[in-house]
């Protein structure tokens, strides 16, 4: 739609409502937002993606005869493009895959490192179809001061937890840059690299002209796994093959450049859905960062450090006092343990109680905490099981250049 | 050594005939532009904005040496005339050590000229003297970039060039032909990232001239062409020797590839690769006019008939002769910029022979007639040669050399 040829190359920007302008930027590399936190509906509609409605969740519900993820009922991937044209194909009986990844920067993942994992696999069970992910070990290379050596070493250790998620290896190829570029997946990158200025990604990217080459020239790498020619001991002969891309909502450049270039080069536009972002545990005008284990859950986190974490450090909507939270109730719009519960609390009815009950003051920030200190304890100590289960072998497997026969099965 | 300074300045020259003309003239070499002022080429000029050093009489005489053979042709000719570090790799071999060669080609058309096959006859010349091995890159990559043709179309002109290329006579025990299209990924990718982390986007501007409106593919190009330069870019031949240094024998106006490669080496654990750098091969109609492929006057090609050489020669061919035979005589003719004589001193092997035309043609006693029935002669021969080679070579001799195998007699 004429929507994303025109934002491609927009940066994005928003003026903010409060006086004063403010900018939110959202790309790959940066997320910062204005006083309110991240606009979503401006960045909606400056990106030019669609948002995700009811009607669109109750088809996905309709077609996968499963009930829809938690993170669609409860609006976390919240935006789409094309999903429509995934599900129309899906309905008349056609096939498509999946493509996600993660860029390995560090061994240790947060919570809110697995939130694409975790909808992804939903997607690879509810639709049984296959998948590939990309570890973009060059492009950590590229943007940290990291050995070739150390971002290869630490794909393979992301990949561990990846795997962990529970993903079908019969379905599911993943590979790292280093290891997998070259015939025809470098192919690829040269084609679209031809049908990118420098100008083009400068104005999608925001890259300057002190920035070395390799930070210009990565781009295609994360556009191609969305060609399925890229991928020729999998989808050899079905080049028109439909690609579905789930990731956080700053990827959204990278695919809006790849949608622009798609046609040019005689191949499909791949579709998207997209996530919100995941909020620190100090509050969502707070960043994540590796230098600070408090501002997140990790998934090596013990049940102890997890209730201290939550108990000291998650940022509470409710009152200083207990009379004050009785009389007034909490904020809801900036608590972070109801923002975590949102994502991570499966059952519908019992996260609309305590919502209504903390709103109005009958559920104290202590009970909420302790909640979701339960909700995490489980999914880490879930993961944590899964994770020393995943042998050097499993990952050998998953990451073999192999056909997957079953792939559609 | 200064020749680092020289990275990123781009190439100009003030011409000389600036007198009555009073305009400034500018000459520009890089890997996709040779223009020159009114004279021609100064390459003086040219070696001293580039950094590179001249390649003396000394130097040629050590190589006869070292080599225990007399020393090519176009060495004895100063055809490859500059070179960056050549007596760091003459040393390193006079101590018994070894390295390797590295050429190439963009395969932009089947048609290749004479003047393609320059570099190639140069380094089997090396390749036999100093015994060494040789990797061949051929930059499908790179045409599909700057032309507007298919990969496919790419593929296939590489594994034609390539055919040329065996038919030079190279020795398949010694040589590794690869296309960036088969073999970009594994050890030769994580070194063109390692090289595009340590170059700037203002930098190759500077380098190579690209603008903003250059498309990501150009702009990322400059690594591929660099890391041959890498003995660890080829782990199936040079695996635990990654000081294994380099010699690239090119022509002049692939140098900014290799300051930028220089300059980035030691940066990131690597030994600079060293050159050997010839001037460029005339076209047929004179020093001022471009070999293009839409002319096919403009050139001898490796496919002319011997009919075809000696129309081309007589008609085509830039002579510095005078109009008239009692002109000639008496003025003698001007061997600056007579083309046969160029074309003479690149393919005439008899040293003497070729002192000889050139003393008589100059003192009006050769005609211009005489100059070209000689060089039709020796270009007649060179190209049967070439095709009878070229004829030779099957889809498996390619096979052969583009395999990806070990050589384990690279050195032997």
């Amino acid at each position: 739609m004429s929507a994303e040829e025109a934002s491609a190359g927009t940066e994005v920007s928003v003026v903010g409502k409060e006086e004063g302008e403010e900018q939110q930027v959202v790309n790959p590399w940066e997320v910062s937002a204005g006083k309110g936190g991240i606009d979503y509906d401006k960045l909606v509609d400056q990106f030019g993606c669609q948002r995700l409605d009811d009607a669109l969740v109750a088809r996905v519900e309709r077609l996968t005869a499963r009930p829809p993820h938690c993170f669609l009922r409860r609006g976390l991937f919240f935006a789409h493009r094309d999903l429509n044209e995934i599900l129309d194909l899906y309905e008349r009986g056609e096939r498509f895959y999946l493509y996600t990844g993660r860029g390995p920067s560090s061994e240790a993942l947060h919570l809110g490192h697995l939130i694409p994992f975790m909808f992804t696999k939903y997607l690879q069970d509810a639709f049984k179809v296959p998948l590939v992910i990309q570890l973009t070990d060059d492009e950590k290379f590229l943007w940290k001061n990291l050995t070739v050596e150390e971002s290869k070493r630490l794909a393979r250790e992301n990949a561990k937890d990846i795997i962990a998620c529970g993903f079908d290896v019969e379905r599911t190829f993943i590979f790292s840059d280093f290891n997998y570029v070259g015939g025809a997946f470098y192919e690829n990158m040269v084609k679209v690299a031809r049908c990118v200025t420098y100008n083009k990604v400068v104005g999608i990217f925001g890259f300057s002209p002190e920035d070395h080459i390799g930070k210009i020239s990565f781009p295609p790498v994360q556009a191609v796994p969305s060609f399925p020619s890229s991928f020729p001991h999998l989808f050899s002969g079905n080049d028109q093959l439909r690609c579905l891309i789930p990731c956080a909502i700053d990827q959204d450049p990278y695919f809006r450049m790849t949608r622009d270039v798609a046609p040019r080069i005689g191949y499909q536009k791949p579709s998207l859905i997209e996530s919100r972002f995941f909020p620190a545990l100090q509050g969502e005008n707070t960043k994540m960062s590796a230098s600070d284990p408090n501002s997140a859950i990790y998934v090596t986190d013990s049940v102890k450090e997890i209730k201290t974490k939550v108990n000291k450090y998650a940022f509470s909507g409710g009152q200083d006092s207990i009379e004050l939270h009785r009389k007034l109730g909490a904020n809801l719009d900036v608590d972070v343990p109801i923002k975590y519960l949102n994502f991570f609390l499966e059952d519908d009815n019992e996260l609309e109680h305590i919502k209504k009950e903390y709103k109005e003051g009958r559920m104290l920030t202590g009970e909420v905490k302790q909640r979701l200190v339960t909700v995490l304890s489980e999914l880490v100590a879930r993961h944590q099981r899964a994770r020393a289960q995943v042998t050097e072998e499993m990952v050998d497997a998953f990451m073999a250049v192999r056909p997957l026969p079953n792939m559609f099965g």
